[in-house]
Parts: C-alpha cells; sequence; structure tokens
C-alpha cells in the first residue's frame, strides 16, 4: 500500500478521496445498523424501493457489461477485444459484490436470505433467480479470472462462454425483476428484460472505455497504436450501442403516452414533466446519451480522450437512468385517496443515509479495483 | 378450516370514516405507532355536490386475500403463505425483507414492520378466527359496515349478502381474485 502511495502523488489524490468515499459509506452502514432501516432511509410503504436498489442494478449492469464486451475477445475471437480482458473480468467481480453489498444493505435480512433461499425457494420469484443466476454468474467469473490470470486458454474460453451465457440470463432476468410485476404498469411487460441486456452492452462499454484510457493513462507513456485502433473500433461500437439505446428509450416513452394507459402514462409524465424530469432530460437524455453519442459519430472527435469523455458521460447517465426507472416504476400510488400525494403522485428522495452508502460502494468498487492493478499482473499478453 | 374459503363483505354507504377498524386492528395485531404502519385502512373518496348539499363515501381496506395472490408468487423464500382456508399471511422468520411483495401489490396492503423484523400485514385476524371469533375490525365496526364468514356455505351471511346485492372487487383486472368484496 505505501509502495503504491509513493508511486504518484495523483495516485495519493486517487486513494484519499476513495479512501474519504469508503469512510462516508462505512458512517452510513454503521448508521443503519445502529438504528434499522425504518429510521435512517427514505423508503416507505408506498415506494419500498430506492436509490440503494438502483444502485445495484447500476452495479450488477456495469458487471454484465463488462462480462459481455470483454467477451468479444476471448469468446467470440475479436482480437482487438483481447487484451483488456483480464481487467474486464476482474471490474466485473468487484462491480457485481459491490452490488450484492448494496442490496445486502437494502434487504432487512440478508443471513436469513441465504439460509431460506435453500431450504425454502419459490421458482416463480424472479428475485429467487437473480440470486441463483447471479451467484452462478459470479463462480464462472470467478474461474475465467483464474484461468486467464494463468494464460489457460481453453478454460477461459470455456468459463467465458458459459459466463456470457449465465450474464445474459442473470440480467434479463434482472429486468424480470420488475417486468413481471403486474401491479406496476409502468414496469410490466417483456421490454425490461430486453432493455437490461442492451443497456448492460452500453455500460460495459463506456466503462471499458475508461479502463482502458486511465491504465494507458497512469502508465505515462504515449499511447500505443493498438490502444489508439481499440478506442476508436469502442468508440464506433459504442455510438451504434448509443444509438439503439436511444431506440429504446424513444419506445419506451411512446407506448407510455399513447391512449394515456393508466397509471403508467402518470409514470411516464412524472419522468418525462414531473419530479423526475430534470434527471430524465439532463442527465439520462443530454449528458448520458446525446454528447456521448456527439462525440463518438463525430470522427475529429472520436479520438482516444473523446471516446474516454463519452464513456464517462454515459456512466453518469446511466446511473440516473437506473435510479429513474427504479422510482418512477413506484411513483403512482396503489390506492385511490392515499394521503401524502404531491401532484397526484408519491415522494421520494434518498436520505444521507442511502447516498453514504451509494458512494461508499462505488468507492469500495475503485479502491478494490485500483489496488489490484497494483498488486496483481494483470498485463496483456501479446498475440 | 378445510373447504372454507372465508372472505369479507363490506356495505360501504354504512361507513362513517371513525376509522374504529384501524385502531381496532392495531391494538389487536400489536401494529406499531408509526405513519407507514397499518393493516387496514379508509380511504376518501373526493367529494360529491356543492356546499350545503354535500356528500362523500369512505372505502374501508386492507388485504384483499386474493386466490390469486401476486404476493405469494414474487417472494423468493416462499415467506407468504396461503392457508387452504384462503388466508394469506407471512411466515416472519422466513422473510428477507426484500419488499418484493410490496412492489407486488396491487392494494398496497403491506407494510415492513420493524419491530418483528418482516413484512406484515392483515390475517383476517387468524388468532381470532380459529377460535370461533371475528376479526377485530369486524367485531368493533359500529355501523356493521363488513361481515366476515365462509363464501363456500350457502347458509352463511357473507353467501347471502352476495347472493342478494350486486358487488364489485377492486382492481378486478389485475387478476388476482380478491376476496374483499364491495355491495353497489
Amino acid at each position: 500500500m505505501l509502495a503504491i502511495l509513493k508511486h504518484r502523488p495523483s495516485s495519493r489524490l486517487w486513494f484519499s478521496l476513495l479512501g474519504i468515499g469508503m469512510i462516508v459509506g462505512a458512517i452510513g452502514v454503521v448508521n443503519v445498523l445502529l438504528k434499522g432501516h425504518g429510521h435512517v432511509y427514505n423508503v416507505s410503504r408506498e415506494i419500498p424501493w430506492g436509490i440503494l436498489i438502483s444502485t445495484y442494478v447500476f452495479l450488477v449492469v456495469s458487471s454484465t457489461g463488462l462480462c459481455l464486451i470483454s467477451s468479444l475477445g476471448h469468446v467470440f475471437g475479436i482480437e482487438k477485444f483481447e487484451f483488456f480482458g483480464k481487467r474486464a473480468i476482474l471490474l466485473a467481480i468487484l462491480t457485481l459484490l459491490c452490488g450484492f453489498g448494496t442490496i445486502a444493505m437494502e434487504l432487512n435480512h440478508p443471513l436469513r436470505m441465504a439460509l431460506y433461499a435453500v431450504i425454502s425457494p419459490n421458482f416463480t420469484s424472479a428475485i429467487w433467480w437473480m440470486g441463483t443466476l447471479y451467484g452462478l454468474y459470479l463462480v464462472l467469473l470467478c474461474g475465467e479470472f483464474y484461468f486467464l490470470m494463468k494464460g489457460m486458454h481453453k478454460g477461459a474460453f470455456t468459463m467465458g462462454m458459459l459466463g456470457f451465457i449465465a450474464a445474459v440470463s442473470a440480467h434479463s432476468n434482472l429486468g424480470a425483476v420488475f417486468g413481471l410485476l403486474e401491479a406496476r404498469p409502468y414496469w410490466y411487460g417483456p421490454f425490461l428484460p430486453l432493455y437490461f441486456i442492451l443497456s448492460a452492452l452500453v455500460s460495459g462499454g463506456a466503462i471499458i472505455s475508461l479502463l482502458v484510457y486511465f491504465h494507458h493513462k497512469e502508465s505515462g507513456e504515449l499511447m500505443p497504436q493498438r490502444y489508439g485502433e481499440f478506442m476508436d473500433t469502442l468508440g464506433r461500437l459504442q455510438a451504434l450501442f448509443l444509438m439503439i439505446l436511444i431506440f429504446f428509450v424513444i419506445w419506451k416513452i411512446i407506448p407510455g403516452l399513447y391512449g394515456r394507459p393508466p397509471e403508467k402514462y402518470e409514470a411516464t409524465m412524472a419522468v418525462l414533466f414531473g419530479p423526475l424530469a430534470f434527471n430524465f432530460w439532463f442527465f439520462e437524455v443530454l449528458i448520458g446519451m446525446l454528447i456521448p453519442v456527439t462525440l463518438l459519430l463525430n470522427r475529429r472527435t472520436r479520438t482516444p480522450l473523446g471516446v474516454m469523455y463519452a464513456g464517462l458521460l454515459s456512466t453518469f447517465g446511466i446511473f440516473f437512468m437506473r435510479y429513474d426507472l427504479v422510482v418512477a416504476g413506484q411513483l403512482v400510488s396503489m390506492r385511490e385517496g392515499a394521503a401524502d400525494l404531491v401532484g397526484g403522485l408519491l415522494h421520494y428522495a434518498p436520505s444521507l443515509t442511502e447516498v453514504a452508502i451509494v458512494v461508499g460502494a462505488i468507492s469500495l468498487c475503485l479502491f478494490l479495483y485500483t489496488l489490484a492493478e497494483h498488486l496483481l499482473p494483470l498485463r496483456e499478453e501479446e498475440h | 378450516m378445510k373447504n372454507k374459503r372465508l372472505a369479507i363483505v363490506l356495505d360501504t354507504r354504512r361507513c362513517i370514516d371513525c376509522k374504529a377498524c384501524t385502531v381496532a386492528c392495531k391494538a389487536e395485531n400489536r401494529v406499531p405507532l408509526g405513519r407507514n404502519n397499518y393493516r387496514n385502512w379508509v380511504d376518501e373518496e373526493a367529494l360529491r355536490g356543492a356546499y350545503p348539499n354535500l356528500g362523500q363515501s369512505f372505502t374501508p381496506s386492507q388485504c384483499q386475500h386474493c386466490a390469486n395472490p401476486p404476493c405469494a408468487h414474487v417472494c423468493p423464500t416462499h415467506a407468504t403463505e396461503v392457508n387452504p382456508d384462503g388466508i394469506v399471511h407471512v411466515v416472519d422468520k422466513k422473510c428477507i425483507g426484500c419488499k418484493y411483495c410490496q412492489t407486488a401489490c396491487p392494494y398496497n396492503a403491506r407494510y415492513y414492520n420493524e419491530e418483528i423484523g418482516a413484512v406484515d400485514k392483515c390475517t383476517f385476524c387468524a388468532h381470532r378466527v380459529y377460535e370461533g371469533r371475528l376479526p377485530a375490525c369486524v367485531e368493533t365496526c359500529p355501523t356493521k359496515v363488513r361481515v366476515f364468514g365462509d363464501i363456500n356455505d350457502p347458509n352463511s351471511e357473507v353467501s347471502r349478502l352476495l347472493a342478494k346485492y350486486p358487488s364489485r372487487v377492486l382492481k378486478p383486472a389485475q387478476g388476482t381474485k380478491p376476496h374483499l368484496f364491495y355491495l353497489i
């Protein structure tokens, strides 16, 4: 650790920031353990799922995306995509674990879950499948990482293939956790399982652009041609994924407005013009999609730096995309005449403790990754 | 309680919004204090007419003890169980607090009870019913809005009311097949 800190002043600053983030998170965790969920979280009877659930979704989407994009290399044989395999899989493991940590803080009894999910499983529950499939996915990711580290290509390919299938199953099923709820018209239907997979590709591409750029930047050398070419290819691919995402977002909105379907319409309006409008238009649309796609489509801005900026902005945008999706689905009251409605909708804003845990989880994830980057031989093999 | 199908029939025209049902339920079932904590409630409909000729209706409600309960389908650990007589209840020790049932219930009938560490809801006062007594909300209602009984028994008061008067259920399009019937 000390050796790392001596390494460069910038890494000292980076570790200090992450250290503060983790302390903030630890304070949040202690606070909830001492006082209880009901006293420190702003989730309620009507809106039981808040920012911890959306952050969990954000982190596991990132994991899935990293796995899917890195599969292009060591599973589907696109050589350009092979060199960051270890890093992508390692970060996929860490984002998944931090995602689990976040949802464990939202669950009131994570330990009970481990017991009763095994001795009293309910196969009609998408959450049961979510736990099982993500558990399997984690095991496969670890296997894949092990084989990659050992340079055992065949094993890595097999694990990668199985991991790819598990990632698609687990993540589309996460969409189904929301999509199977007939009581929530904004989520209900086959749209979310499909949309979750697509948006995972955007997340994965964005984070890999950050990984490749900063890994190189940190090395202090000039960017090799291979990296530059890769960033250009990734940039084009990312532009395509973003345009498909925009297509998905448009087709999420239109059925929510057309014919004013009850409850779905109110939730869609909450996103477009209501309490979530700023998040939607500013973070999701402008920061998350329009600016990145503009940067990536323009040949002059599709430089490694430009692709990295596009990835950073998309990652921010996607965080808000998850939050808006989770909250919007619950804003319409299940009851007529319910109390506390503001403009006909329920209200949720995350509490300080909820935000602290989110900051802590993301800081922890970045800290573990940076640490691994310094301690493990992640250097790519020459192909 | 085999071969029984327990249900409540409500005549909302009799409801005066006194909330005795909510209070009796809280006392009977040790529902913790707090705005979010209740097993049953009274919804207020909009005012009708113009001053001084005003009218208002109230809809008392609670868990619908659905024949097709989404809460039971989504619970990852089978913490929500359905008895043979149709009573839907939560097994406290199996509840992991994921609140999936709360997002799945179209009636908002569930809340998280911090004191027992599990999601909590109306059980038709099963502990009383299995002793041959009435649910607390039914017993306490001063205007007899609620009638509790077995709809599989054609001679029960609930069956007679349902045969005599037209009735409706809440959110029939959800396909949950609720067992709270509102006389029209």
